[in-house]
């Protein structure tokens, strides 16, 4: 049934710009009737905002989208859900104590005479909607009360309800166990074969060459290519996706790790948000003098180890030593045996966006300006006027909400206060996140100081150009694994990005982890 | 390819700079029109009105002492509600706990007859311990069981009012018609000034609480953490500060303060605990706090304002045919227009929209890596 000649969506050279940032560049794609199109690319590749903007969510700052021919521009997602865009996000938007069969109608109820609601056309019509397409739900259940799986069926019927044609489908696996995949793959297949399009956003290489007709490949910000899903292996869209982009690196001597080891990790478990097992039995180690990286596409389980290592998250199992103390389960008691950690979540967990710059500088240095009970708040500000001095923090003053500062310039904020701590182990979370290219040389060039000066340096990146310049050593996480355990110099993107997709899990290379770590050290 | 925020212009600086001023100011002036215009609808003038409410309450020595007594609970009331919204916890309980203290200090008062110089401290004491255990009980469930301080202070409230009310009617009953603690021993009541009005020593004791909590905010740690821990837990208890503990404490001490509060009107204004004997004050502490935008010496302000409109209240009660809660509603508007500050900030992001987007998927790494233009 598939109609090849007309695409039922074009879209034609989107630009979108956030105040001078640009996140897409110039992005093209045409989706075809009947057809399951996958849009691959990393963590910040503009995925999602390309789709917000096709959504209405987000308006366009250039570029042309049409539909079914016509030109359109949608001011709200209502328009385009009148005109047939259905999106499923990430994080659903139901009401967890209605029914399946309210949250359907919810928005464009069937009423009765005098406004009042037709429950029982509505439940009548969401029986009759889920056995046309073949997705079993109960209209009475409560949502509360249903698995993740069925929530999101709940989501496709809500779409397919309001006669959506064209589906968007935002990391639809990221939350689903293998068989609830599969089932949602036979539900796309099924639709599809009826002539709906499906737009399938993720960054899993397997889903995408099990399920989808075409791929479009992204990042940063441009649609690279588009190709059939016929004879393309994974790791030819991997490259595509990590890209061959020159690396920036770092300017430093051969590492001296001292094989003390100042961050051990040792079989830790923890388990995610929804309470599945996020880090898995994993194993690492850091030792003063190197700089770690931790590769991995996002939500494999680096957030979470972090946390736990940073006492924010209490881990199920597993031991982790923070400069040899055992770790303890408050933030406190771990930087006081010596962690500095500069997170990846500014706006929340890194600084007080209200409170002032010399306000965020002074946490966690309190020690400092104490005497007695009474507090310097005058030297902590001139404290505060050296740092900003020291670390370029341009536009600011000790007294300004740190709020105001650009999100590089509030990275230097969280790295002068993290970096001037008698830390031993330093982990930094995305340390370029949003950082301009020169400001990013002197945040590397600060952890590579601090590696010299034999502290160890542990980092967390999505940004796998950032990993490979700066680690002496990276190590691949994935689904809550170390998968690889590698020397900087002797690798690149491909293979890393390689084990970042998951294409080796078998490999025989990883088995005894632990000592492996120790003997790279 | 960095990117500044266009919301640093001079007009967003001369807003900030006014804005803790502007804003209750504005707020009093919105009431006080609104309440014009119902006076006027009522067939008063309000000229006249406001006139008799300002003599009412600030013209001659006998009107003044009316309204500083008017004015020390609320400090009391006002201070705890300050102290604890600083901090992020919101103590809406002022009113039970001021209960609790006020038969602590009433039964202290009563029962354990000693010199003045043990008598009179130890009843305060026992005021502030009162109302510090009545608010433990909210902090130590949000503490350790995560469960929302807001509603079990709102649900303390009456709790403590039905509670102190048994113990007045049934257990420490003093003999005759009246639900009441038997009276203070004269060696626990604080001493008052004048014949005109009830106002006491206790006024000397909330005024010097504020100007400590006033230090306390600006020159210590724990103001400095408290602060920190109000606008941001989450970044507080990264940064290393002890959020739990310090949450339970600043509770306790807010529920001490409201405690003197009760102690403060069975010492020094009743003489003696009785039942349900507040007219509210621990409520209008929310609104005093509120007022004076958290800050201890904006609670004496505050406090001086809505002890003025309660002190004055009587005397427009007598002179004209209006009701004294129309000083009510005028307090009442106050709160309403000052709960607008979130329409204020959602004014300033209108005139001043922040550009850099909060999606995760599109600020990270793009600009972190050469573009190939």
């Amino acid at each position: 049934m598939p109609d090849a000649s007309v695409p039922v969506v074009s879209m034609r050279n989107i630009v979108k710009r956030f105040g001078n940032f640009t996140a897409i560049h110039s992005a093209s794609m045409d989706i075809r009737r009947g057809e399951i199109h996958a849009l691959v690319g990393e963590n910040g590749a503009g995925k999602s905002t390309l789709m917000n903007i096709l959504y209405g969510l987000l308006p366009r700052t250039d570029g042309d989208i049409d539909l079914r021919g016509e030109p359109v521009r949608f001011a709200n997602p209502k328009e385009a859900i009148a005109l047939g865009i259905g999106m499923v996000h990430q994080h659903f938007k139901l009401a967890p104590s209605f029914t399946v069969a309210e949250n359907i109608i919810l928005g464009s109820e069937p009423l009765k005479s005098f406004g009042r609601l037709d429950r029982i056309r509505a439940e009548r019509e969401t029986k009759a909607i889920s056995e046309r397409f073949g997705l079993n739900l109960d209209p009475r259940a409560i949502i509360a009360t249903l698995p993740v799986g069925l929530r999101q069926r709940v989501e496709i019927l809500k779409a397919l309800y309001r006669e959506a044609e064209i589906l968007i489908l935002d990391e639809p696996t990221a939350v689903l166990t293998p068989q609830e995949t599969r089932e949602l793959f036979a539900t796309m297949r099924s639709l599809a074969d009826s002539g709906h399009s499906i737009i399938f956003i993720t960054h899993k290489l397997r889903e995408v060459l099990a399920v989808s007709d075409r791929i479009s490949v992204m990042r940063q910000g441009r649609i690279l290519s588009t190709i059939d899903n016929k004879n393309v292996t994974a790791q030819e869209i991997a490259s595509l996706m990590v890209g061959r982009s020159v690396l920036l690196r770092v300017a430093k001597n051969e590492a001296k790790p001292t094989g003390e080891l100042l961050l051990d990790v040792k079989g830790l478990t923890a388990l995610g948000e929804r309470g599945e097992t996020a880090v898995d039995n994993l194993s690492l180690s850091v030792s003063a003098g190197e700089i770690v990286g931790l590769a991995g596409v996002q939500g494999n389980g680096q957030d979470e180890l972090v946390e736990c290592i940073a006492g924010l998250r209490r881990p199920v199992g597993g031991q982790v030593q923070i400069c040899g103390t055992p770790l303890r389960p408050n933030p406190r008691g771990n930087r006081e045996a010596g962690l500095a950690y500069i997170p990846a979540d500014r706006g929340d967990l890194g600084l007080s966006l209200e409170s002032s710059i010399w306000e965020n500088m002074t946490v966690g240095h309190l020690g400092k300006f104490k005497a007695g009970p009474f507090f310097a708040a005058t030297r902590a500000k001139q404290r505060a006027a050296e740092l900003i001095a020291r670390f370029d923090v341009r536009g600011a003053t000790p007294d300004k909400a740190a709020g105001s500062l650009s999100g590089g310039n509030q990275q230097k904020v969280q790295i002068a206060r993290e970096l001037t701590r008698d830390a031993r182990l330093i982990i930094a979370e995305q340390p370029s996140q949003g950082v301009d290219i020169g400001a990013i040389e002197a945040i590397h060039r600060t952890l590579v100081e601090m590696r010299d000066a034999g502290r160890a340096v542990f980092v967390v990146s999505a940004d796998l150009d950032e990993v490979l310049s700066i680690s002496d050593r990276v190590l691949v996480i994935y689904r809550g694994r170390i998968v690889a355990n590698l020397k900087a110099a002797d690798t690149d993107a491909e293979e890393v990005g390689r084990y970042m997709g998951g294409l080796d899990e078998e490999p025989a290379s990883v088995g005894a982890l632990p000592k492996e770590t120790q003997h790279v050290v | 390819m960095s990117f500044e925020t266009t919301g640093s212009g001079p007009g967003m600086a001369v807003l900030n700079f006014c804005r803790p001023a502007v804003q209750p100011i504005v707020a009093v002036l919105i009431a006080t029109i609104v309440g014009g215009l119902l006076v006027l609808a009522l067939g008063e003038n309000p000229i006249e009105v406001y006139g008799l409410l300002i003599s009412g309450s600030l013209v001659g020595v006998p009107n003044l002492l009316v309204t500083l007594q008017m004015m020390t609970p609320l400090l009391f009331t006002g201070l705890a509600v300050a102290i604890s919204f600083r901090a992020g916890l919101w103590n809406i309980g002022a009113e039970g706990q001021m209960l609790v203290g006020a038969l602590f200090a009433g039964v202290v008062g009563y029962a354990f007859p000693m010199p003045w110089f043990l008598h009179l401290p130890l009843a305060i004491l026992a005021g502030f311990v009162g109302g510090g255990l009545w608010s433990a009980i909210p902090a130590l469930l949000r503490v350790y069981l995560g469960v929302n301080e807001l509603v079990v202070c709102l649900m303390l409230n009456p709790i403590a009012l039905l509670l102190t009310g048994f113990f007045a009617t049934h257990v420490f009953k003093a003999p005759g018609p009246t639900n009441k603690l038997p009276d203070i021993a004269p060696s626990a009541a604080l001493p008052t000034f004048s014949v005109y009005s009830q106002v006491n020593a206790g006024i000397f004791i909330a005024l010097a609480c504020c100007i400590i909590f006033a230090i306390i905010n600006v020159r210590t740690v724990r103001g400095f953490e408290w602060k920190i821990m109000g606008l941001s837990p989450r970044f507080a208890y990264y940064g290393g500060i002890n959020v739990p503990r310090r949450a339970i404490w600043v509770m306790i001490l807010s529920g001490g303060i409201a405690g003197l509060a009760g102690a403060e009107q069975v010492l020094g204004q009743y003489g003696a605990f009785y039942d349900n004997f507040s007219p509210g004050y621990g409520f209008d502490g929310i609104a005093v706090a509120m007022l004076a935008n958290f800050n201890p010496i904006g609670v004496i302000v505050a406090a001086f304002l809505f002890g003025a409109l309660n002190g004055g209240s009587g005397v427009l009660q007598m002179m004209t045919g209006l009701s004294k809660y129309l000083v009510q509603v005028l307090q009442f508007i106050t709160v309403l227009v000052l709960a607008a500050q979130f329409s204020w900030d959602w004014l300033i992001l209108r005139l001043f929209p922040e550009p850099p987007p909060k999606s995760p998927d599109a600020v990270e790494p793009v600009n972190a890596t050469p573009t190939e233009a």
